[in-house]
């Protein structure tokens, strides 16, 4: 492979990796403030749905991406509802949200096969575009693509300095001490299971909106479980995440170009590369490091106390 | 008084009941293996099926995303109990579980999809997209100017690999030094995959995109890149219309009718049949304006010619990748032989694995 | 003021649990109902249709039947695994694998007579499995790498490998190149229950049922699971075994979703092929929680699911909903369900407040 492959390849691995970055990152949120959220590829399915239709129906896709976030937020809503409220399991929930979201989407989307909406296209940045290299790279993608990797310093920004991301993950820490502080823990897992809903619906509206114009059945095809699995892999770091969904991304587009340049190498065995990868980093990064950042209070819920 | 309502509602019953026997309608039946929101080749059936919904006297109803295996017996046995007259199941594996099926309720008739075997009340029944495939390629073949030709693939199935060959063929015939690339998705619709499938393949030089998918991903990375592509399944060129070169499309309606027509006149034989374009089943989509008219005249031509039966795909010579003659010189391959085909042509650059 | 405010009850009422599933469900297919009458079908009827297919006649029963055996192996798997606190999320995998050894035993010896094959093929469906299931219990002891992630993975991983089997060199050249094997010989195929249409692999989810529960309830091993489970530290405090007691149950858990595939294989499809994966590892882990772990109430469920599936066929059949119609009700009958349960353990109180 040369450089005339090398550098379309990395800017592939950018956009595969993005729906799976804005993801990845919800899921962080939530799980911080102490929520197992297993409804990512529900959310990111219905989030896509809402962005196609409102994108379609008012021409203005920065407000169907918006639409994407809130509609992704409200599915998950149902999962905050189920969880915190009636203290149901966050695994079967999660599960439930699913098959609940696919179905859906499913149902609804499907009078709008064969149609296409208007989305975001290529927009290469002012002054950077040209930097060799990088600029192909990472410069002349789609403003989606942008506005994830900005995603990844704020989420980090408000985990680690803000005043209310701090609660959030003393929550999801000790729920118990955090109350006896002060800080009212379903508020904040509120937040953490909302924000994520937000987060995925926009990973889906990337689906629907950037990566292809259309929709169909199945759009996220998975996507949504990788995220859960990031989560793991990145440590519940944002910038791990930025990795982690990159090199996911990297190594899918991978697999197709090496089949395009042309390999004796089954396909099927092409295609075990990425699920292999992520499983040979993580054992070697979990073994390597001390400590990773798993919120202690993870998939447990809190009861109240009266 | 009570005696008389009674009677009444005996007489009532009685005329509901029988109501529906003494028009009864023929009822169809339709199995899809993916849901018909997938866009492509479920869709394409279903189109057929509501062809047949309209005519006088014909029902349907149907169960989509149902899994070859154990669930599809399930739902063919549900179908055949609640005697429907006419079912048909659109997917390979569907073979076996109707199979069985089909010995427990003779009276019913049953069609099965892209499979070989017939039983006494089982037919089946395909259409010969390859021919079509053949044209596509004879168009792709006279438009790239890189003589690279991308192929986004679904899954290594024998109906894909013929189609690919044949495209191969038909673009070979125009330009004998083109090759064709394939990538495999291993998927039949995530748009997002086969979008960058098509991107991979875009990149390594191949200035035509065709495609075996159920969505219109390929088109729109074609698009983007400013280059052409060759659909499938329906005519996609609402999607792409400045790279919408042409499509290989199914239309299943009109056959659908005349399995219909037979099964109620009680001349239905179970026969395997494989109709190719003189059937109307597959065909070509009409050309984009791009497409030079001294090309679409000789793909008019070749389209007569195989209408006509003159003309056939898989003549021989025809070589395999490893350069092994697979159909000598002056021969055509039989359909056995092309059910089955499990290699590339010289020509392909991929594997069948 | 009045105010109400939640108590959590001491004992869980056994009857009030039954009252509240079945209040939950019907609350769904009224929902669900409303859903119908909103697309113009007939809204009781259709929940009519969707009983009678399920449970409305004797074959609709077997079906069910049929559908919950391969469910309720996975689930009793991962239950086990849950009961120590493993995320085992990779009974889809461990399925695949089971598949896989007893494909290649029924491949092998195809002339083996039955009493000999089919107990090869179930122990080579319980190796592979529980080895599939090791992987992530040994990671995750000596690597400390995440279970949940790597069965996640090694699902997919799994899967693939099937498909590189049946579309190379498993395929069976007589199938025109359809990526499936050779239809297994006669003395591969685990035979019917005489007079019905169900495998005896029914008479093999008892089995593992009843080990099950005598398991958890008279073994010393069984006890030190419980007692680990619901206590982490306790256990290290008590020097249980802890890492033989990861790899015992993952080896389980693996072995009995290895199961499930070998009896779909065998029973149920009589090869293999890629559609055997139809994500019956994943229905398994609601299933599990739904079931609170508990082997008998693992058995009811998986057959109420089961039954809500083959429901939704005839729904489907009967009415033209689509098939997402039922992803729809399925989601909604878990999460009010699931929110339901909170009544079981929440009492209410009127509460005067000054």
């Amino acid at each position: 492979m040369n450089a005339e492959l090398i550098i379309p390849l990395l800017a592939a691995a950018i956009q595969s990796g993005t729906p799976i970055l804005y993801a990845t990152l919800g899921e962080i949120l939530t799980e911080k403030a102490g929520v197992l959220n297993l409804g990512v590829e529900g959310m990111m399915i219905t989030g896509a749905l809402a962005a196609f239709v409102t994108a379609q129906v008012t021409g203005h896709p920065a407000l169907a991406f918006l639409m994407a976030g809130l509609v992704g937020a409200v599915v998950g809503g149902i999962h905050a509802l189920v969880c915190l409220w009636f203290l149901g399991n966050q695994v079967v929930s999660g599960l439930a949200l699913t098959i609940f979201g696919l179905g859906l989407a499913d149902y609804l989307g499907t009078p709008l096969i064969g149609q296409t909406a208007p989305g975001f296209d290529k927009l290469a940045l002012p002054l950077v575009h040209g930097i060799p290299v990088l600029g192909p790279i990472v410069f002349q993608q789609d403003i989606l693509v942008y506005t994830a990797i900005i995603m990844v310093p704020l989420v980090w920004f408000f985990l680690e300095k803000c005043r209310w991301g701090l609660n959030l993950r003393a929550v999801g820490e000790h729920p118990e001490a955090a109350a006896a502080a002060g800080i009212n823990v379903l508020r904040y897992r509120w937040i953490g299971i909302l924000g994520g809903g937000c987060l995925a619906g926009f990973g889906g509206a990337y689906l629907s909106l950037a990566y292809t114009h259309l929709w169909t059945s199945n759009l996220t095809g998975g996507r949504g479980w990788i995220a859960v699995a990031l989560v793991i892999f990145a440590f519940w770091r944002p910038g791990r995440a930025l990795l982690g969904a990159y090199l996911f991304g990297g190594v899918m587009a991978f697999q197709l170009r090496l089949q395009a340049v042309g390999t004796h190498l089954p396909s099927s065995l092409l295609l075990m590369l990425p699920y292999f990868l992520t499983v040979l980093v993580l054992v070697f990064s979990s073994w390597k490091s001390r400590q990773t950042d798993a919120p202690a209070a993870l998939g447990v819920n809190f009861e109240p106390n009266d | 008084m009570s005696r008389r309502i009674v009677g009444v509602l005996c007489c009532l019953l009685l005329v509901l009941s029988a109501a529906p026997t003494m028009a009864k309608d023929l009822q169809v039946g339709f199995v899809y293996v993916s849901p018909i929101g997938d866009a492509g080749w479920s869709y394409a059936h279903d189109q057929g099926r509501l062809y047949i919904d309209k005519l006088d006297g014909v029902t349907t109803s149907y169960v989509e995303a149902v899994p070859e295996g154990p669930d599809s017996e399930r739902v063919m046995l549900n179908m055949a109990r609640k005697n429907y007259d006419l079912i048909f199941a659109t997917s390979f594996g569907y073979m076996d579980p109707m199979l069985k099926v089909a010995k427990k309720f003779p009276k019913t008739t049953f069609m099965h999809c892209s499979g070989y075997k017939t039983a006494d009340n089982m037919g089946n029944y395909f259409g010969r997209m390859y021919q079509a495939r053949y044209l596509s390629g004879m168009v792709a073949g006279s438009m790239t100017k890189s003589n690279i030709l991308g192929y986004a693939a679904a899954f290594p199935i024998p109906e894909v690999i013929r189609g690919i060959n044949a495209f191969t063929l038909g673009a070979q015939a125009v330009n004998p030094d083109v090759q064709v690339r394939v990538v495999w998705t291993k998927t039949w619709y995530d748009p997002a995959t086969e979008k960058e499938a098509a991107k991979s393949l875009l990149d390594v030089g191949a200035d035509v995109i065709a495609q075996h998918q159920d969505s219109p991903g390929p088109q729109e990375a074609a698009q983007e890149k400013g280059v052409y592509s060759i659909g499938y399944n329906s005519d996609m060129s609402s999607f792409a219309p400045k790279s919408h070169l042409c499509a290989p499309v199914w239309n299943w309606g009109p056959y659908y009718k005349e399995v219909v027509d037979a099964v109620r006149a009680g001349t239905f034989k179970p026969e395997a049949v494989w109709f190719g374009m003189e059937h109307g089943i597959v065909d070509l989509s009409p050309m984009s304006d791009m497409v030079p008219a001294d090309v679409q005249k000789a793909v008019l031509a070749k389209k007569e010619a195989i209408t006509s039966g003159q003309a056939k795909i898989f003549v021989g010579p025809i070589k395999d990748q490893a350069g092994k003659e697979r159909v000598p010189a002056g021969q055509t391959a039989d359909d056995g032989a092309l059910l089955g085909m499990d290699y590339f042509i010289q020509g392909v650059i991929g594997t069948t694995e | 003021m009045l105010n109400l405010t939640a108590y959590k009850r001491q004992e869980p009422h056994p009857w009030s649990s039954c009252l509240v599933f079945l209040a939950a469900v019907l609350l769904s297919l009224a929902v669900s109902a409303i859903l119908l009458k909103l697309q113009g079908k007939p809204a009781l009827q259709g929940i009519e249709l969707l009983f009678r297919g399920a449970l409305g006649s004797r074959w609709s029963i077997e079906d069910c039947l049929i559908k919950a055996i391969p469910i309720f192996l996975c689930s009793l798997g991962v239950a086990i695994a849950f009961r120590l606190q493993i995320w085992n999320i990779g009974a889809e995998g461990q399925f695949a694998l089971g598949a896989i050894g007893a494909t290649w035993a029924a491949l092998t010896f195809p002339d083996q007579p039955a009493y000999l094959l089919l107990p090869l093929m179930a122990v080579m469906a319980f190796v592979a499995g529980g080895l599939w299931g090791l992987v992530p219990a040994l990671l995750k002891l000596r690597m400390r790498a995440n279970e949940i992630i790597v069965t996640l993975m090694l699902n997919y991983i799994a899967i693939l490998l099937l498909d590189y089997l049946v579309y190379g060199r498993w395929k069976d050249p007589g199938s025109f190149g359809f990526p499936m094997t050779k239809t297994f010989s006669a003395t591969a195929i685990v035979p019917k229950i005489t007079g019905t249409e169900i495998n005896w692999g029914l008479g093999l989810c008892l089995i593992c049922g009843m080990v099950m529960w005598v398991f958890f309830r008279f073994t010393r091993k069984g006890f030190e699971l419980k007692v680990a489970g619901e206590n982490l530290n306790a256990t290290r405090y008590a020097g249980l075994p802890y890492e033989k007691l990861v790899c015992f149950v993952m080896i389980t858990s693996g072995a009995l979703a290895g199961w499930a595939g070998f009896i779909e294989a065998s029973a149920t499809i009589n090869r293999l092929q890629p559609s055997i994966m139809v994500g019956y590892g994943y229905t398994a882990i609601v299933v599990a929680w739904l079931a609170r772990l508990n082997p008998l109430t693992i058995g009811i469920a998986s057959f109420l699911l089961a039954a809500l599936r083959v429901g939704i066929e005839n729904l489907q059949l009967e009415l033209q909903v689509p098939a997402a119609f039922g992803g729809i009700m399925e989601g909604m009958i878990l999460l009010t369900v699931l929110a339901g349960s909170y009544f079981n353990e929440f009492g209410f109180r009127l509460r005067r407040r000054s």
